[in-house]
């Protein structure tokens, strides 16, 4: 711990930490462009200037010094002292929020950028209202420098954040800066399109509208997007990310900074893998069978449909004659109501883990790195729940089988019921399994593609996307961390915690907090869960 | 460190004949043999060694050095330390080529000691723009006020030059010259310092000239211009 005064406020920081960091995060609004948490530091966009006391050379008396010191580049020690509000300090900025304007074309009605643009507010905030220059600015090209990046570089203000994440976090030394003066430009090498895994975080940390998604591009003004806090289910590292969305649609995902797991990047995967969101072929209805008829029930009856027909079946077939699948898409307190569900009313049912999903292998960057220079993994494990499904199923003990056995059993006629949870974002039902469910008299399919198996099944529930979806995943390294829904579920359909809540006898609406604090009676891992922190709110 | 030439041609001469010997050439403040480089309109332009003694006049005049100006022309301006350092009027020509005399005329320091002379038919307009486009194209553009600010000086300059200046333009060469550089602590190298000492002498040194300049263009024509420059 340290103590340092900033503009006569004593503030309580971390000894090292950049002066500029402290100051953020003890809520001073210091302007800056290339300073980021995540990167090197390089000190030249010098708006971030501060004066500071030092050591007279003469007298080792502590006076303000006659220079402008710049706060990220210059570290915490006990009892050091600077200052913003002075007139030096703020004749910089002001004079800094005019050049970076000179030759910037003042396109906001027309950028994407307008509205979350740093260099919009700390004109606002730090600049003068109207721009001295009567000269012809400098026109600088608008550049397609990736398949799902586009560089605008007029509106450039040369911070080099993006330079240095693909030389010091992707480690693929995509971008470089080209030509000097006021001619600098960001760009690609010939024939070398920004093409990786994390490319989208350069128009994360852009602070201007000079790097812009190809994905969101045109698509929303950003003042109208409401921000929902989550965790990406697309692989078992759970990166942190907000789900930008509005008129019950998701727009972009971005990343929140997690100490714990991502940092403040996140893959491409998972930044464009929201898309099944929106799919046309989703379930978006209960669907109950007798026979030939099917119907489709009020949300209401459901439940006692469900319960009915699941003691009936086990009453009648016995209850280790059902099977229940737990999806690793299925957040843990949806599992839990589905696994006190089916304890309540078969006992003896077998418990089986959903399949997981692999894809390639895990990828590590910066690319070539190991060990302890790795910055962000992206896991070959394409879910985001297996460890607290695991984790529930390890709890609830009685008879379980994986997966491969459950489709083997089924084949043979060993279960005439069985509740299988699916919720996978890509098609996932494989032949053997569809073929094998011919022998299921009983079954729920709670999924969310329609399939072959869908049309089968006794009773279809709709699975919502996470979403729409709130409760909690445990990524791979043991991190249970809770999200929140951003959208509505489609008309028709229900928040999978909502009628499982429902089916597992309690009333109300459905809370995964409230359904943590009773699973935390059995389960301790889950008395506490993991949020990451904000970051300070003048960072960026 | 990167040393240059004349500094490592004085250390074999220091060892041979002793540290005393380098100290009694020229006046305390600044000792040791120093060569001075002269260019323009001079009679014989080059490079000359003496001590730190002589004036700006003597490398101009002296039958030895610069031998007197072409023609007979009468000197407008000297910038005595390379562009960098700042320019002298022709009033100023008894300052001594040393460490310390600069400063007394407003200049940066000795700098180079290669020294430029202007001659009474050079417009200062053009001697202006000159060192801006010089500063403009040198900038490496890390530090936003030398990146953005001798990118602005140029077109100002350029645009003072071709004759639609406005009054305003020479505050406004002063005041962004004086917010960027070094020395207040504003960028990473010292690159911008020496790029405003030329600006800010000339503007303040040669006020009357340029004003005079600006003054005297057309009504309505500094509009024709700018529009033709846009």
């Amino acid at each position: 711990m340290a103590k340092i005064i900033i503009d006569g406020q004593t503030i309580e920081t971390r000894e090292g930490v950049p002066v500029l960091r402290a100051a953020l995060e003890g809520g001073f609004d210091v302007p800056h462009y290339c300073y980021h948490p995540g990167l090197s530091i390089v000190a030249s966009c010098r708006l971030c200037l501060m004066e500071m006391k030092m050591p007279n050379p003469k007298t080792q008396e502590l006076v303000w010094s006659p220079k402008l010191v710049p706060s990220c580049q210059t570290p915490v020690r006990d009892g050091l002292e600077c200052r913003f509000n002075t007139d030096t300090v703020r004749n910089n900025q002001a004079h800094c929020m005019e050049y970076f304007l000179l030759n910037h074309p003042l396109d906001c009605p027309v950028c994407d950028q307008a509205g979350e643009c740093w260099l919009q507010d700390y004109s606002y905030k730090f600049g003068n209202p109207e721009s001295r220059m009567v000269d012809q600015k400098l026109k600088n090209p608008k550049k397609d420098i990736g398949p799902k990046t586009l560089l605008y570089q007029d509106r450039c203000v040369m911070c080099s954040r993006c330079v240095r994440f693909t030389d010091e976090i992707s480690g693929t030394h995509e971008l470089a800066i080209i030509n000097r003066g006021s001619r600098s430009e960001i760009d690609v090498f010939p024939g070398m399109p920004l093409d990786n895994a994390l490319q989208g975080n350069v128009v994360d940390i852009c602070p201007v509208g000079s790097l812009l998604d190809k994905d969101f591009l045109f698509k929303r003004r950003v003042w109208e997007l409401r921000g929902s806090d989550s965790v990406c289910p697309h692989c078992a590292t759970g990166c942190s990310i907000r789900i930008d969305h509005a008129d019950n649609r998701v727009y972009r995902l971005k990343p929140r900074y997690n100490p714990k797991v991502n940092q403040w990047w996140m893959c491409d995967y998972g930044r464009f893998g929201y898309k099944h969101v929106h799919d046309k072929d989703r379930i978006t209805a209960p669907k109950v069978r007798r026979g030939f008829e099917t119907t489709t029930p009020n949300w209401e009856d459901l439940p006692e449909i469900l319960r009915f027909r699941f003691e009936e079946h086990a009453r009648e077939r016995g209850a280790e004659k059902i099977a229940v699948v737990l999806s690793p898409f299925l957040a843990c307190e949806e599992a839990w109501l589905l696994l006190r569900f089916v304890r309540e009313l078969a006992p003896a049912c077998a418990l089986v883990a959903g399949p997981i999903p692999h894809e390639g292998s895990d990828e590590q960057f910066p690319v070539g790195a190991n060990g302890s220079a790795v910055k962000f993994t992206i896991l070959k494990e394409k879910c985001p729940n297996r460890r607290g499904i695991e984790l529930l199923l390890s709890n609830a003990g009685g008879s379980q089988l994986a997966f491969a056995d459950f489709v083997t059993c089924a084949a043979n006629g060993d279960f005439t019921g069985a509740w299988i949870t699916g919720g996978y974002p890509k098609p996932w039902i494989e032949k053997e399994l569809t073929k094998a469910a011919e022998k299921i008299e009983f079954l729920v399919l709670q999924d969310f593609h329609d399939s072959e198996l869908a049309a089968s099944a006794t009773i279809v529930l709709p699975a919502c996307a996470w979403a729409e979806r709130e409760g909690s995943f445990m990524n791979a390294a043991g991190v249970i961390q809770p999200f929140d829904w951003a959208t509505n579920p489609p008309e028709g359909a229900r928040r999978d915690g909502q009628y499982l809540y429902e089916i597992a006898g309690l009333s109300g609406l459905y809370n995964a907090e409230r359904v943590r604090e009773m699973m935390s009676e059995s389960i301790p891992e889950f008395q506490t869960v993991y949020a990451a922190p904000a970051e300070p709110v003048h960072a960026h | 460190v990167v040393n240059n030439v004349e500094t490592l041609s004085c250390v074999p001469h220091i060892i041979e004949r002793g540290a005393e010997w380098f100290t009694a050439i020229g006046p305390p403040h600044s000792t040791g043999p120093k060569l001075f480089c002269i260019s323009g309109p001079v009679k014989q332009p080059g490079c000359y060694e003496d001590a730190m003694t002589i004036t700006v006049r003597d490398l101009i005049e002296r039958p030895d050095m610069g031998g007197g100006m072409l023609s007979g022309k009468k000197v407008k301006g000297v910038l005595p330390g390379g562009a960098s350092m700042g320019i002298l009027t022709a009033d100023e020509l008894n300052m001594k080529m040393d460490f310390e005399d600069p400063r007394k005329f407003g200049l940066l320091g000795l700098g180079t000691a290669a020294a430029v002379v202007i001659d009474q038919d050079t417009d200062m307009r053009v001697v202006l723009r000159n060192m801006a486009r010089f500063y403009g194209t040198e900038s490496c553009g890390q530090c936003t006020q030398c990146r953005e600010g001798t990118a602005w000086m140029h077109k100002i300059a350029t645009r003072i030059a071709a004759g639609a200046g406005r009054p305003q333009d020479l505050d406004l060469l002063l005041e962004t010259s004086r917010n960027m550089g070094m020395m207040p602590g504003l960028s990473i190298c010292g690159l911008p310092d020496g790029a405003t000492y030329p600006i800010e002498t000339i503007v303040k040194k040669f006020r009357g000239e340029l004003e005079a300049a600006i003054r005297a263009q057309p009504p309505g024509r500094s509009l024709e211009v700018l529009t033709a420059m846009n």
